[in-house]
Order: C-alpha cells, then sequence, then structure tokens
C-alpha cells in the first residue's frame, strides 16, 4: 500500500513557527508523520559556556521567543541557588508580576494561533491588538517590547516607574471587559465547537507517560501545575485555583488556557496589592570575576507552554560548566504530536497542533 | 517613475516564512495595530506568488537551505529584507557553530534593519524604504544574484551540500 | 521547612537500593541519586514503580578532565512533589548506556539529542538518527573539546571589514579631533 505523502512546512502557514511534518495520508486519513525539528537550533548550551556568568543574561531569553522571561528568571533563580543570593521580597513579587504578563501575553498569542488555523481571521486581529497593550507595560517597565532582559540573578534590574501599577491595573481592566467579546466570538462559537471537540483527544495516562507538562496535562485531567506542587518565588502566599478540563481534546485545550487567563488576571492583581516596599535587587560581586561555587541544580517553573527547566552545572569558574534547558515543547512536539496525530483527518492537522501550542525554538535551541 | 514600478512598489507580497525569532514581531505588524495592509503587503502562502522574503532573524545551515531553495522559486522582481543584527554580522550567535553570518554572502538583500528584535515601526520603516527605492529603480539584488549566480553558490557549497537536496525533509 | 516526605523517600531508596545507588537529599524537593553504568535501568525502573512517573529530561555533562560522560535522568513524582536526579557517569572513549526507552518511552528524544550532541550511544533505542543537524561534519558539538569559535570562524568565516571601518572612523575623526582611531 503505498500512502500520499505531504511536505509540510518550514515555510507554511499551518505550521507554529519554523519546523515541519512529513505526513502519509490514505486519501484524508493521516497515516504516519514525522516531525522534523532543528531548523532554529543555534547551540545556545554551547555558546552559554563561552560566556561569563552575567553575559548569559541576554542571551537567555532567546530561548523561548513568546515568552522570554520564563527564560530570565529561571536563569536567575539557578544562579542564585547556587551562589546562595536570596532576592528581596519586593523582586520577587515583580518577578510574579512579570512572569504573568508574560503568560497573558503568550495565551493572546496562543488564541490567536488556534483561531487562525481554524480559518477565525477577526480573532488574531483582536487578540494580538490586544496583546500589544501589554507589550506597552512590558516596555515602560524594562524597554523592550519582545525581549526584555529584565530580570539579573540577584533581583530585578530597575523598580517599577512611577504610576505602573494603576496603569497595569487599567490594563488588566481591559482585559477583562475584552474576554466577554471573545467568548462570545472564540469560546462559545459553534464552528470552533464543532471543529474541535472530541478531535485529537490525549489521554490522562499516556499524556502523563510521555512527559506532556502544562496546560495540556492539565486539559488532559491531571491537576498538576508547578507554581503549585513545586512553589517558587512567592506563588506560595497567592490565592489562585489551578482549573482541569479533563477531556483532553482540541477543544478542552483552547479552554483550558482560557480559564488560565482569569487566574492570571487574578494573580496579578493580588500582586499589584501585596507588593512591598524594599531594594529591588541585591549587591552583586564584579560581574567579571563572579566565580559561582561549584554544584549542580535543577530549576523549574511553570510557563504557558508547560514545565521549563535549567539544569545548571557549576565547576566554581568565571563560566558555566554546562547548561541544558528543559523547553516544554520537546515532548508534545515531537513525540506526543507524531503519535497522536495518526488517523487524523488533514485539516485538522494544524488546528491540532496550534492547540499544542509546540513553540520550536525551545525544543531546538 | 513607470506604471510598472508604481504597481509594483504598492502591492507588494511578502512570503509566509518564520525563519527566526523576528517572526513574534510580525503578527503585530500585520494586525488591527500597526497594520501593514495599508501598504499593500499581504502575507502569501506561496513563494511562486510572492515577491518579497522576509528573513526574520538568524538561519541555520538547515533553513538556509530552504531559504535558497523558497528564494529561487520566486518570480522576479523580488526583493528581500533581512531583519536584525544577526543576518549582518552574526550578531549574537557570531560564534554558534549552526547559523551563517553574512546573509548576502549566500542570498542578495535590499534592506536591512538593525536591532534586536526590530520593532514594528522599524519594519514599517524598512517597507516604505523598500517601496522608494522600487520606485526609484535601485531595489536591483534579484538581478545581482542572476549575474552572479556563480559566486553565490560558491559561498552555498562552502556551507551545505548544494547538489544533493535532502530527499526526506 | 521540614524534609519529612524527603526524608521518608530516602529511606524506602535506601531499603530498597542499599548496594546499588546511593541517594542524597540536597534540598526541599529535590533529591539525588548516584548509580552504576549497569544499574540504571534497575533503579529507574524501581523508581517508576515508586511513584517518579515523569521524565523530565535527560542530560549530558561532559567532564573531560575525568574523561567521562555524567548521564542525568530528571525525574518528578506527582505523587510526592518530589524530584530526583538518578546520575551515573560512563567512560568517554567507549560511551554507551543501555536506552531508558522500556521504562519511559519518552526517553527516545532525548536519547536521540544526547547522540549526536555527545555522540553517546544507546543500544536498544531504534531511531537514533540526527535530530537538528544536518548536513553536519564535524565532531559532536556539545563535547568540550570541540571549540565552536574557531569551527565558526573557518566554516562561516566573515569578510574583514578593517578597511571599510577605516574610512568610517577617518570621517568621524574630522568631527571629533584628537579622538584614537582603532
Amino acid at each position: 500500500m503505498r500512502y500520499f505523502e505531504y511536505f509540510v512546512g518550514p515555510q507554511h502557514v499551518g505550521v507554529t513557527g519554523n519546523m515541519s511534518y512529513h505526513l502519509w495520508a490514505d486519501g484524508d486519513e493521516i497515516k504516519k508523520m514525522i516531525t522534523s525539528v532543528g531548523y532554529l537550533h543555534r547551540g545556545f548550551e554551547k555558546l552559554m559556556e563561552y560566556r561569563e556568568w552575567v553575559k548569559n543574561v541576554p542571551m537567555v531569553p532567546r530561548i523561548c521567543v513568546p515568552e522570554p522571561d520564563v527564560n530570565e528568571v529561571l536563569y536567575a533563580m539557578g544562579v542564585e541557588e547556587l551562589s546562595g543570593l536570596v532576592p528581596s521580597e519586593r523582586a520577587q513579587y515583580i518577578r510574579v508580576l512579570v512572569l504573568e504578563m508574560a503568560r497573558l501575553s503568550a495565551f493572546l498569542f496562543y488564541f490567536a494561533g488556534a483561531a487562525g488555523a481554524l480559518g477565525l481571521y477577526t480573532i488574531p486581529q483582536w487578540t494580538i491588538g490586544d496583546r500589544d497593550y501589554i507589550l506597552d507595560r512590558f516596555e515602560e517597565l524594562t524597554g523592550g517590547r519582545a525581549y526584555h532582559i529584565y530580570t539579573t540573578p540577584g533581583g530585578v534590574r530597575r523598580d517599577l516607574p512611577d504610576g505602573f501599577k494603576s496603569r497595569v491595573q487599567e490594563t488588566m481592566n481591559y482585559l477583562k471587559k475584552r474576554l466577554i467579546d471573545y467568548d462570545r466570538l472564540m469560546f462559545e462559537n459553534a464552528i470552533i465547537v464543532k471543529r474541535t471537540k472530541g478531535i485529537g483527544i490525549i489521554e490522562k495516562d499516556y499524556a502523563m507517560n510521555m512527559g506532556v507538562t502544562g496546560p495540556n496535562l492539565r486539559a488532559s485531567g491531571i491537576k498538576a501545575d508547578v507554581r503549585k506542587d513545586d512553589h517558587y518565588l512567592v506563588y506560595d502566599k497567592l490565592d489562585f485555583d489551578v482549573p482541569v478540563v479533563g477531556d483532553g481534546d482540541i477543544f478542552s485545550r483552547i479552554m483550558q488556557r482560557r480559564l488560565e487567563f482569569d487566574e492570571s488576571i487574578k494573580i496579578i492583581e493580588q500582586v499589584l496589592e501585596m507588593m512591598p516596599d524594599g531594594g529591588f535587587i541585591e549587591k552583586l560581586p564584579n560581574p567579571i570575576e563572579w566565580k559561582v561555587p561549584a554544584g549542580d541544580v535543577y530549576v523549574k517553573l511553570e510557563s504557558s507552554k508547560g514545565e521549563f527547566g535549567y539544569y545548571i552545572v557549576s565547576n566554581g569558574e568565571e563560566k558555566p560548566y554546562r547548561i541544558h534547558v528543559r523547553g516544554p515543547s520537546y515532548t508534545h512536539g515531537i513525540q506526543v504530536a507524531q503519535e497522536k496525530i495518526v488517523g487524523m483527518r488533514i485539516a485538522d492537522v494544524a488546528p491540532f497542533l496550534f492547540s499544542l501550542d509546540v513553540c520550536p525554538p525551545d525544543i531546538e535551541r | 517613475m513607470g506604471l510598472f514600478k508604481f504597481s509594483r512598489s504598492r502591492s507588494l507580497w511578502m512570503m509566509h516564512f518564520c525563519t527566526g525569532c523576528g517572526a513574534i514581531e510580525m503578527p503585530p505588524t500585520m494586525t488591527s495595530r500597526y497594520d501593514m495592509e495599508r501598504f499593500g503587503i499581504i502575507p502569501m502562502a506561496t513563494p511562486r506568488q510572492s515577491d518579497l522574503l522576509l528573513v526574520t532573524g538568524y538561519l541555520t545551515v538547515k533553513t538556509l537551505k530552504r531559504v535558497v531553495r523558497s528564494y529561487e522559486q520566486m518570480a522576479e522582481p523580488k526583493y528581500v529584507i533581512a531583519f536584525g543584527s544577526c543576518t549582518m554580522r552574526g550578531g549574537m550567535y557570531w560564534d554558534s557553530y549552526n547559523t551563517v553570518k553574512e546573509l548576502d554572502l549566500y542570498i542578495p538583500v535590499d534592506i536591512y534593519i538593525n536591532g534586536c528584535m526590530p520593532r514594528p515601526e522599524a519594519i514599517i520603516d524598512a517597507f516604505i524604504k523598500l517601496r522608494d527605492m522600487i520606485d526609484k529603480g535601485e531595489a536591483n539584488a534579484w538581478k545581482n544574484y542572476r549575474d552572479n549566480l556563480d559566486w553565490y553558490k560558491q559561498n552555498q557549497a562552502k556551507v551545505f551540500d548544494i547538489n544533493k537536496w535532502s530527499a526526506k525533509i | 521547612m521540614s524534609l519529612d516526605v524527603e526524608e521518608s523517600i530516602k529511606q524506602d531508596i535506601d531499603l530498597r537500593l542499599k548496594d546499588i545507588a546511593k541517594c542524597e537529599i540536597q534540598r526541599e524537593r529535590r533529591l539525588k541519586l548516584y548509580t552504576g553504568k549497569d544499574r540504571v535501568i534497575p533503579v529507574l525502573g524501581f523508581l517508576k514503580s515508586y511513584g517518579f512517573i515523569h521524565l523530565a529530561a535527560i542530560s549530558c555533562v561532559d567532564w573531560l578532565d575525568d574523561g567521562e560522560f555524567e548521564i542525568v535522568y530528571n525525574l518528578w513524582s506527582y505523587r510526592d512533589k518530589a524530584g530526583i536526579l538518578v546520575k551515573t557517569r560512563i567512560s568517554r572513549e567507549n560511551p554507551e548506556i543501555d536506552t531508558a526507552i522500556p521504562i519511559y518511552e519518552i526517553a527516545e528524544t532525548y536519547e536521540r539529542e544526547i547522540h549526536e550532541m555527545f555522540g553517546v550511544n544507546f543500544p536498544g533505542n531504534p531511531n537514533l538518527t540526527s535530530l537538528f543537524l544536518e548536513d553536519w561534519n564535524g565532531p559532536p558539538p556539545m563535547r568540550k573539546d570541540f571549540d565552536t569559535r574557531k569551527y565558526a570562524a573557518e566554516k562561516y568565516g566573515m569578510r574583514d571589514l578593517t578597511e571599510q571601518l577605516k574610512i568610517g572612523m577617518d570621517k568621524i575623526k574630522g568631527v571629533r579631533d584628537g579622538d584614537e582611531i582603532l
């Protein structure tokens, strides 16, 4: 039996970034898929071994493009754990604020992709436009739209500007108002519901065994969140729920993000209220001679795509000995997608991959 | 300014190929806030129907191969805009073992945008500059590629095997 | 801050894997376990049945001075809310270690990457093809003795722009007299 072969990507509208798929199809039914990654492999882990500890701070955000702050915070957390630095409480609250704002912007990006894959082009116009209001806040705080290079080991680079809190609150109020429109346009939209319900199901046990994490795992029905289970920064002082949708299909993965969107807004509002006064950065040693004590540490946190982790090894020199980055898309972007796509129709491939939120740069680094 | 140049410069179709991190600023440029469609620029899915190739950031060897192929498939006249410091001299990845450093050794480039990453305003500025260049008849990099094909092929061959396109993707 | 959960995990591991593995507590919710190359698969099998069902990553560290690779399996238990790093060392001369696919299916891609980046062989892994690189002609790039700067300079040699820079600097010099030219 010979199957029709399709080559999807890297120059294609239906792929989530720069990666490609080789599909074998019998009529309309997919029989086999092979993912091909590596189009964005820059060898970050190697480059970081060649640079001093502080010089790596602007390197790391490039690893995950839609949500760069995750990498900065993780790298800072790892270096702090190795060198025994403890950032001030204010700095920790600011980091949570930055992380949650980044999560919101990544979710808005996700909605655009998921809806665009289904051919609904109004939603990207709205969500990407609204995402820019969050980027404006980032620009005000850090000076950059996409890459912020704001969190450094020891704290954050600068304090909040005057009146920043109230402007963040305004943005949140605006987003809450817009969510009503989004619900009507996207999440209750008959086209989305009919195209996505019951398709691309990832079962609970399978997801757990295959190392799927984050919203995709929760959409399959497991209540696991790094923010709760392995709490970092000040997340244990904040009050938020971990929603679990539980069906594991494309629709529940989209809905999962929608529900977590509310929780992130809740967290941001609490952070704005609870943020204490104080310093925002600890005194650091001379960055050129800074030797981080020998040891190894695995730090992880919850990004909008799942568990992001850094395994950092130091041998007591000016430069890191080895840094291994665990990107969340690594598991669901390659093996899970390859196995679960079998039996699906060609038209469902793009919605399925966009619903998984596969982000090639964090697979390849 | 001839009618052809006028029409070409005002209906540039851009190939939809996110080659690097610069692609993260393309959706804001395309959508409601910056709205590049008012300059007649829309994304197009296939290389054969597009006039403009955006190289959004560093190119790894694996991507360069696909970019060269897509570029050669585009119909002339065709224009290239390269994003970011990493396409000029390697930028942040100047010592990486897997990214090419100077893009114009491999394909001709009309306009470089500086920065990492370029803001949407910078991207729109580049579009306007390209439009003016087409109007004046200065955007001729594609002729350069045709005239110096041997030189480009020679450079490409240093990085990947140009005769052996990989059978699988 | 108590370490009750960690202590009880350590006790259980010490009891069951007394002769073949050494366990220590790193900090809250983090443990480490050292074991020999041949014992890794049984140890991983025990840990999975104990509750460490999530394989977060497999890392490899090149200890050039010791002549060894260190393979680090990174596990997490959803039940106990604790993570464990399982470490083992293999020689650099003949880097080979059994695949973990029978226990953790997801190990396939991680092993594929380590095979490509460090040249470690995983007998039993059916899919050790290249993952990221294409038309690669150098040694495995993540090894410590591979010099990326030298390789990049040879392969992607950049044009010499000193002359152009000098012209530019001359112009600048006209404006700001007395500045040194690079």
